[in-house]
């Protein structure tokens, strides 16, 4: 027998390990594509269709208000994967559900829930002004008199253009586009939001400052689920709840950050120091507190030493103090960031894969 | 309709943002007039009989039908315009992707351009009014809804041939086919009955000559609407069946676009 709308709901209301309500559920959602083909080659076979699967069946949860990343690099899946929860796809095979809405069988519910920061500023109007923009977004989303005006004020404030609502798009720099594109998701209170690269081509200051008012405002604020694909493991390792890691397709890992930290990091830790030949490093080493230390490049007499840290993060604060007890002059002291290609590599390796 | 005229209205800003080409837009409706005039009078002692039965004056005759022929490019080739570079700028995807209904988008796109001809439109009535058109203002009210029948059969040309832009990028000849073939067997410069024989035959197919004959016979020849019943009863056949056509072809094409990911490319 069919399920209602209802019933659909209260099957996807709770994550049954955790309890939590359940934002997003994915069952082997997959999208592949056809490859565009030579002249010569549908002459010689015009019958033949070939296709390149984009998103290889992908099964997973999102929690309600929490803050869940798709790190890949480019080619990875993630705007496929947006578009289909955005139900601006239709997936090949399996289920994307959003709140007890099927994205293929209830888009317009879906489209009504979900915000989405695509990476392409092509999808504003470049003839109009930034406010004519969001009155125009506002009204496909039922805002419409005082309630936009109110609301297309506010989402300015919140990105910075509250100075510059009246001037075209095409006057605006990349930036600003970018954040605009951010105040049109925002705009209707999603409860999901989906931002593709959201920091691309931002400022480190504005792209902190969006940091923190996603995590604040967004995420803790109105409760709203926010996904971000990134190719920025710092990004996504640094902002989200959870991860998923998604290479060619494939979903090659997810958890917490700190699992993923734990389970693919290397607890490998950078000292920048002007004394890299300090005895405190080969005491330590000496003692098994800490790998053998390697100096880096150096640079106005100050040297970067390297070194891991068998202990990990419960043992750093303890490497810190002897270090510093030993005199030595540090100006930084920090985890080593690891590069997405080599979190990528490793996570191949633990699943006994060639990358 | 709040969402509908908040299109329009983004169209309207978008477009009349080209200043220069709003003002000449204006200025090539009055100058249009013109060589009008002069023709259609040098025509008329030709003219005159051929007419008959939908008008005795050829100024009017040919007023009527280039205003109406006016409305057929935005039936026809503005959606297929709109959709094929709204495709090409990313903004398809992002209107598309609302919760607006596919209706409502696809009125709204289609709105500004209307009313922008029907403004023109308007201006090039009373500018012919001026220089004489002999017209029965009379009739106008039920002149005014059999244009709207007019413009509204031609409307699922322009949804098949934006299913067509949605599938293959392209129309191909399909809009510009539609617009030559109506001027030249659609009656917008002659009537049909002067076209040979075989070729009016083929006139048939196409509903711009019931619209234009029952016009015309309303707004140049005085004649009720029980005169023009059955040209109306064409019309409104038209209408039922391709709008069935070209609302399953854009919807098909529209879903194709939505699994092939090609609702932008660019």
């Amino acid at each position: 027998m069919p399920q209602t709308l209802g019933q659909r709901s209260a099957a996807y209301a709770a994550d049954p390990a955790t309890g939590a309500a359940v934002a997003i559920s994915l069952r082997g959602l997959s999208k592949r594509f056809p490859v565009q083909r030579t002249w010569a080659d549908v002459l010689l076979h015009p019958t033949r269709i070939e296709y390149v699967t984009v998103v290889q069946p992908l099964s997973c949860d999102v929690q309600e208000g929490e803050f869940f990343g798709i790190l890949g690099p480019n080619g990875a899946g993630k705007t496929t994967l947006f578009k289909m929860l955005a139900a601006a796809l239709i997936p090949d095979m399996g289920t994307a559900v959003i709140h007890g809405l099927d994205v293929t069988r209830d888009a317009r519910a879906v489209r009504r829930m979900v915000g989405v920061v695509m990476a392409n500023d092509r999808t504003l109007y470049w003839r109009l002004s930034a406010i004519e923009n969001l009155k125009l977004f506002g009204a496909l989303h039922g805002l419409h008199g005082v309630v936009a005006a109110r609301r297309i004020e506010e989402v300015l404030r919140i990105v910075g253009l509250e100075d510059a609502g009246t001037k075209l798009v095409a006057n605006y720099s990349s930036g600003m586009r970018q954040r605009l594109l951010i105040a049109r998701a925002l705009l209707p209170r999603p409860r999901i939001l989906l931002l593709d690269e959201p920091t691309r081509s931002l400022d480190p200051i504005s792209a902190r400052n969006f940091h923190d008012f996603l995590r604040k405002d967004v995420s803790a604020g109105e409760g709203c689920t926010v996904l971000v694909a990134t190719h920025s493991s710092d990004e996504a390792m640094g902002l989200c709840d959870r991860v998923a890691i998604l290479n060619k397709g494939a979903l090659l890992a997810s958890g917490t950050t700190d699992e993923i930290a734990a389970r693919f990091g290397d607890q490998t830790f950078v000292v920048v120091t002007s004394r890299p030949d300090h005895p405190a490093f080969a005491s330590l080493a000496a003692r098994g507190t800490i790998g053998a230390p390697s100096v880096g490049e150096s640079e106005n007499g100050w040297a970067r030493v390297s070194f891991t840290i068998p202990g990990g993060d419960a043992e750093s604060a303890h490497v810190l103090d002897v270090l510093t007890s030993a005199g030595l002059p540090i100006s930084r002291f920090e985890r080593s960031t690891l590069a997405l290609a080599d979190l990528i590599q490793r996570v191949l390796s633990a699943r006994g894969e060639r990358g | 309709m709040r969402t509908f005229f908040a299109i329009v209205r983004a169209t309207w800003l978008s477009a009349s943002s080209y200043k220069v080409r709003s003002v000449l837009s204006f200025i090539g409706v009055l100058t249009g007039i013109v060589p009008l005039y002069f023709v259609s009078h040098a025509l008329q002692p030709v003219m005159a009989n051929v007419i008959r039965g939908e008008g005795h004056q050829y100024f009017a005759f040919l007023l009527l039908g280039t205003i109406t022929f006016s409305f057929l490019p935005i039936a026809v080739s503005s959606l297929p315009t709109t959709v094929g570079s709204s495709i090409g700028n990313g903004t398809l995807e992002a209107v598309v992707g609302s919760p607006t209904s596919v209706g409502t988008l696809l009125a709204g796109l289609m709105g500004y351009s209307v009313m922008w001809t029907g403004a023109r439109a308007l201006v090039l009535l009373l500018a012919g009014a001026l220089l004489g058109a002999a017209l029965d203002w009379h009739h106008a009210p039920l002149g005014l809804g059999i244009l709207v029948l007019i413009f509204v059969v031609h409307i699922p040309l322009g949804l098949i041939a934006a299913a067509a832009v949605l599938a293959f990028r392209t129309p191909g000849p399909f809009p510009q086919g539609v617009l030559v073939l109506s001027s030249l067997l659609g009656g917008v410069y002659y009537p049909t009955h002067v076209i040979p024989s075989w070729l009016e035959r083929l006139s048939a197919l196409f509903p711009l000559t019931y619209g234009l004959r029952a016009l015309r016979r309303v707004m140049l020849d005085g004649q009720s609407l029980g005169a023009v019943y059955k040209d109306l009863g064409f019309l409104m056949l038209f209408i039922a069946v391709l709008f069935a056509i070209g609302l399953l072809a854009f919807s098909q094409a529209l879903d194709y676009a939505r699994r092939r990911g090609t609702l932008s490319n660019y």
